[in-house]
C-alpha cells in the first residue's frame, strides 16, 4: 500500500511519485502521513521534508506552503522546494552570507522581508544538505 | 514609371523597416523563450492550487464564511481588471482584447475598471468607463512583486463593498500562433457544487489543522495572488508571441516590397541606359549623315 505524493512549487513540479511515507513540518508540529490517512488540510512551515519509499529516504527543503491529504493522494503546494541532491551547499552558504549582510545594513522594510526569507531559505538548504551528508557517512 | 531617385529612396526606406522589424522579432523571440518557460512552469501549480482551494472551501463547515466566497455587497457593480501590453505592434492582440472589452461593456452599466498596460488605458478612458487605477505592464517578464499592488486594489474595492464581483480580462496563451482573450470571474470564488457534494458525503471526515479560519484566509489570499500572477504571465507571453509573429510577417512583407522595388529600379535603370545609348548612337548617325 503506497500513497501518491505530489510536490508542486510555482517553479516546477518537484516530485510526483508513489511513496510509503512522508514526514512534513507543519504549523502544529511535524506530522507523518501514511497511506490511508484521513483527509487533512494544513499549512507547512519552513523545514525539512522526508520521503520514505522502498527503504530509501529522500530529503527536501521546503519554505512553507500547504498540505492536502485526500483519498490517498497527498498534494504539497510549496512556496519553494528543493531536493537535497540539488542543493549546492557552497551557493547556499554564499546566499546566507549575502542575506545576513543585507540584514545588517539598514534597508527598506520590503528589502528586509526579502533578505529574511532568503536567509531562511539558505539556512534551511544548508541544514538539509548537512543532514544528508551525515546520513550518507553513517550507514 | 517612377523616377530612379524616388525608387532608390523607397528601397532604402523598405530596407530600414525590415531591419527594425527583424530586430523587434529577435527581441520578442528571446523574451518569449524566457516568459514561456515561466508561464508553463507556474501553470500546474496554479491549477492544483485552484482545485485544492475550491475543494477545501466546499468542505469547510457551514458556519465558516469568508468575503471571497460570499460577497458583502449585492449592488451588482463589477470590477474589471484588464491586462494588456504596454506597447503596440503585436498583431491583433490588442484589437481582440478591446473587442471583447467592448462587447462586455455594452451589456454592463456602472463598470469600474483597473487597467494594467498603457496601450488600453486611453481607449478605456475615452469610453467613459470608470477607471479607478492603471498600472504599467512593463516590458520584461512580470515579477511577483507586480501582483501585490494589483491585489491590494482588488481587495480595497471588493472588501469595502464598492463592487460585488471582480472579473479579469486577459489573453490566454495557447500556442505561439494562437492567443485568445478570455474573461474569468475572480471573485467571489465560484465553487463547483453538485459532484463535490457527493464526494463530501463519501469522504466523511475532513480535518483542518489547527482550524479552518486560520487556514483558509491565507490560502484564499495566496490563491488570489497566484491567479493574478498567472494571468500576468499569460498576458506577457501572449504579447511576446503575437509580436514575434507579427514582426516575422512584417519582415517578410518588407522583403517582398524590396524585391519588387528592386526589379522596377533595375528596369528603370536599364531603360535609361538604353535610351542614352540610343541617343548617342542616334547622334552619331546624324553626324555621319552630316559629314557625308
Amino acid at each position: 500500500m503506497t500513497l501518491h505524493l505530489e510536490i508542486i512549487s510555482p517553479e516546477k513540479v518537484v516530485f510526483s511519485e508513489n511513496v510509503d511515507e512522508v514526514i512534513v513540518p507543519t504549523t502544529t508540529g511535524q506530522i507523518t502521513v501514511l497511506p490511508q490517512h484521513v483527509a487533512l488540510f494544513t499549512q507547512i512551515t519552513p523545514g525539512e521534508l522526508i520521503i520514505k519509499r522502498a527503504g530509501k529516504e529522500d530529503y527536501f527543503a521546503v519554505t512553507g506552503g500547504f498540505l492536502e491529504v485526500a483519498k490517498n493522494k497527498t498534494t504539497i503546494l510549496a512556496d519553494f522546494a528543493v531536493h537535497s541532491h540539488e542543493i549546492d551547499a557552497v551557493k547556499a552558504e554564499e546566499a546566507k552570507k549575502r542575506a545576513e549582510k543585507l540584514l545588517a545594513e539598514k534597508i527598506s522594510q520590503e528589502d528586509v522581508a526579502v533578505a529574511r526569507s532568503e536567509l531562511v531559505k539558505s539556512l534551511l538548504e544548508l541544514k538539509v544538505a548537512k543532514r544528508r551528508k551525515h546520513h550518507l557517512t553513517t550507514p | 514609371m517612377a523616377s530612379i531617385h524616388i525608387l532608390r529612396r523607397r528601397i532604402l526606406a523598405a530596407q530600414n523597416v525590415s531591419k527594425t522589424t527583424r530586430a523587434m522579432q529577435m527581441i520578442a523571440a528571446s523574451k518569449l523563450k524566457k516568459a514561456q518557460a515561466a508561464t508553463l512552469a507556474t501553470r500546474p501549480y496554479v491549477e492544483k492550487l485552484s482545485t485544492v482551494t475550491k475543494r477545501v472551501a466546499t468542505r469547510a463547515p457551514q458556519e465558516f464564511t469568508h468575503p471571497y466566497l460570499t460577497p458583502k455587497n449585492a449592488n451588482g457593480k463589477k470590477l474589471l481588471v484588464l491586462f494588456a501590453p504596454d506597447k503596440g505592434l503585436c498583431g491583433g492582440l490588442i484589437t481582440n482584447l478591446l473587442r471583447e472589452f467592448l462587447r462586455y461593456t455594452r451589456e454592463e452599466k456602472g463598470l469600474r475598471v483597473v487597467t494594467v498596460g498603457k496601450k488600453v488605458e486611453s481607449f478605456v478612458i475615452t469610453l467613459r468607463s470608470e477607471v479607478i487605477a492603471s498600472f504599467v505592464f512593463g516590458t520584461t517578464t512580470p515579477s511577483f512583486n507586480m501582483v501585490l499592488p494589483i491585489t491590494k486594489m482588488i481587495n480595497d474595492e471588493y472588501l469595502l463593498g464598492n463592487v460585488a464581483s471582480v472579473h479579469i480580462l486577459a489573453t490566454h496563451f495557447t500556442s505561439i500562433f494562437s492567443q485568445k482573450p478570455i474573461m474569468t470571474t475572480l471573485l467571489p470564488i465560484s465553487l463547483p457544487l453538485p459532484q463535490e457534494e457527493q464526494e463530501k458525503s463519501e469522504g466523511g471526515q475532513y480535518l483542518f489543522e489547527p482550524n479552518v479560519t486560520e487556514l483558509l484566509s491565507p490560502l484564499l489570499n495566496h490563491y488570489l495572488e497566484m491567479v493574478v500572477y498567472q494571468y500576468l504571465l499569460e498576458s506577457f507571453v501572449s504579447e511576446q508571441a503575437a509580436r514575434m509573429v507579427a514582426m516575422q510577417n512584417a519582415t517578410s512583407n518588407a522583403k517582398d516590397v524590396i524585391e519588387d522595388l528592386r526589379l522596377e529600379y533595375n528596369k528603370t535603370r536599364q531603360a535609361r541606359i538604353t535610351n542614352e545609348i540610343l541617343d548617342i548612337s542616334g547622334a552619331d548617325a546624324l553626324r555621319g549623315v552630316q559629314n557625308e
